[in-house]
């Protein structure tokens, strides 16, 4: 296996006015091709500012990061799908331009672009939405399509920046099936940053458990279940004892 | 799967559409009438009070004397000579204004630092009653139609100025990174989301900006000028024609709400995503 990310004591300092913020101090970290990561910790601890550092959006201040064979921070990288927190969906465009944007940006839409867009729509349910504006989807239908939107250019990083937490607990569960389905199927390699520790434990093949500030990470879980998660797999006794090793962290630091 | 999904949906777009439509459509139907009412009913105190009251027709002249004003052939071709003018200044302002307005305010939404220096400025020139620089500019400009001009310019160009700032500076930092991520360039930012994002308070200003013109077009021809409803309505005081100074500022009236309305229009129609 080849690693698509390497992180080595990466570090992150804002500087503000009222003083340096240091978020996120020492971070190493190696992603494999295809892999799924969470990373789960207080809010507060870096997990948006690491997120943003591995799509160029913000730059690091020490440590090195590479992902695929390019040096983070050195010239940018489109490569990445980025999900965020609300559906960011542009209000003036069909559902369908809107998951054609990353392309639109770069091209003009294509024929086989527009099948490919259309592929990813039916197979979140949305087939017959395409021509609809977002103000006339659900929420969850929205960031459905804002999922459908981070693959439509095929980027090798997959980038979720707690994409479920607006949404009610059904429409969460029915979304996390979604999205292993997609990772099954597409073999995108994906970190998803959630504050539900059921979640991650649900969606990754490994969790990231970061401290509170500065952030660093405290521990990674390996994840034993197979690629294919369940809801009834959430019922299980070794998915209990696994959110609960998790939750332990958090416990401690409270305390 | 696909089960969940096609509930979702139904329950989403489908069933509460209509009935609160309609029962809205009829309640705007009970308002258009009770307005149409308010609008008889002040005509006719118009018609009447007057002679009841036995005020002199220079003062308040009877809403029939304004009519035939209104309607005098002989009059009509130089209200529609004196319309053509007023609203050349107008128009003409307007396209300047607001698009000196617009490039500059997408200027310095992308210069923080530029902002920073020229927004209290801009605050400063806000706060002036910007009519009171109309003699200033019949100084500079003459009697014609650039000195009119320069005065709806002035006046049309700082509240598409301030609102599109307002607009483009509210953009969601999301939908910018979501842009960043992409890799769009500085003019795809400002055309493909800036820009769009910010329409609704564009109009807003352009709202404003329309008011303003007419008001900057007529006080401009108080000041100083040779032709415009401006000029006729000081012509109809001074001859003490109270009902010709009525019927010119309703056709100013119909002219305001005309503007308004095709501005109000062209914001349904371009920002279709606003809710109503
Ligand atoms: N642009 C910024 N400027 C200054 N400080 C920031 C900025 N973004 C985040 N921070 C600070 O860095 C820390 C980590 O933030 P963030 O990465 O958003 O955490 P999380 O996503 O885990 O809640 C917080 O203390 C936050 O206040
Ligand atoms: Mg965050």
């Amino acid at each position: 296996m080849s690693a698509l990310v390497e992180l080595d004591r990466l570090g992150k300092v804002y500087s503000t006015r009222t003083g340096d913020v240091t978020a996120l101090s020492e971070v190493t970290l190696r992603i494999e091709d295809g892999e799924f990561v969470a990373v789960v910790g207080p809010s507060g601890c870096g997990k948006t500012t690491l997120l943003k550092i591995l799509a160029n959006l913000e730059q690091h201040t020490s440590g090195v990061g590479i992902l695929g064979n390019n040096e983070l921070g050195a010239n940018r990288s489109d490569d990445v799908g980025m999900v965020f927190q609300k559906a960011t969906l542009l209000p003036w465009l069909d559902i369908l331009s809107n998951v054609l944007l990353p392309v639109t940006l770069k091209r003009r839409a294509s024929a086989a672009d527009k099948e490919n867009a259309m592929d990813l729509l039916r197979m979140v349910g949305l087939g017959e939405f395409a021509t609809k504006r977002p103000h006339e989807l659900s929420g969850g239908m929205q960031q459905r399509a804002a999922i459908c939107r981070a693959l439509v250019h095929e980027p090798s990083l997959l980038l979720m920046d707690e994409p479920f937490g607006a949404l009610d607990a059904m429409t969460r569960d029915v979304l996390n099936v979604e999205v292993n389905r997609i990772w099954r199927d597409t073999h995108k390699t994906a970190v998803l940053i959630t504050h539900s520790i059921p979640e991650a434990v649900f969606l990754a093949q490994r969790v990231i458990v970061m401290s509170p500030r500065p952030g660093r990470i405290v521990d990674e879980i390996t994840v034993p279940f197979g690629p294919e998660r369940t809801l009834e797999l959430m019922g299980t006794p070794e998915f209990g004892s696994l959110c609960a090793q998790i939750r332990r962290h958090f416990e401690v630091s409270a305390a | 799967m696909s089960t969940t999904t096609s509930t979702d949906a139904r329950t989403t777009s489908a069933t509460p559409r209509t009935t609160p439509r309609r029962r809205r459509d009829a309640g705007k139907r009970r308002q258009v009438v009770g307005s149409l009412v308010v609008l008889a009913v002040l005509l006719l105190a118009w018609q009447f009070l007057p002679t009841a009251l036995g005020t002199p027709s220079y003062v308040v002249p009877v809403f029939s004397d304004v009519l035939a004003a209104l309607t005098d052939p002989a009059a009509f071709p130089v209200y529609l000579e004196a319309t053509v003018a007023t609203m050349t200044e107008v128009l003409l302002g307007l396209a300047i204004g607001v698009t000196l307005g617009l490039v500059l305010a997408i200027t310095l939404a992308q210069l923080p630092t530029v902002y920073g220096i020229v927004f209290p400025y801009i605050v400063a020139i806000e706060s002036i009653p910007k009519v009171a620089v109309a003699p200033l500019f019949v100084i500079w400009f003459g009697f014609g139609l650039s000195s009119k001009v320069v005065v709806v310019v002035l006046l049309a160009f700082f509240p598409v100025l301030v609102n599109t700032l307002h607009g483009l500076r509210g953009v969601d930092k999301d939908q910018v990174d979501l842009f960043r991520v992409n890799g769009a360039s500085p003019m795809q930012m400002r055309l493909r989301l800036l820009v769009p994002a910010a329409l609704p308070q564009i109009f807003s200003g352009l709202e404003l900006a329309v008011a303003n013109a007419m008001i900057g077009a007529i006080v401009a021809e108080f000041v100083g000028a040779q032709q415009g409803l401006g000029v006729l309505i000081l012509q109809a005081q001074g001859r003490m024609e109270t009902p010709a100074v009525f019927a010119l500022l309703i056709i100013l009236s119909a002219l305001g709400i005309t503007l308004n309305v095709l501005v109000r229009l062209l914001r349904r129609v371009v920002v279709t995503w606003e809710q109503h």
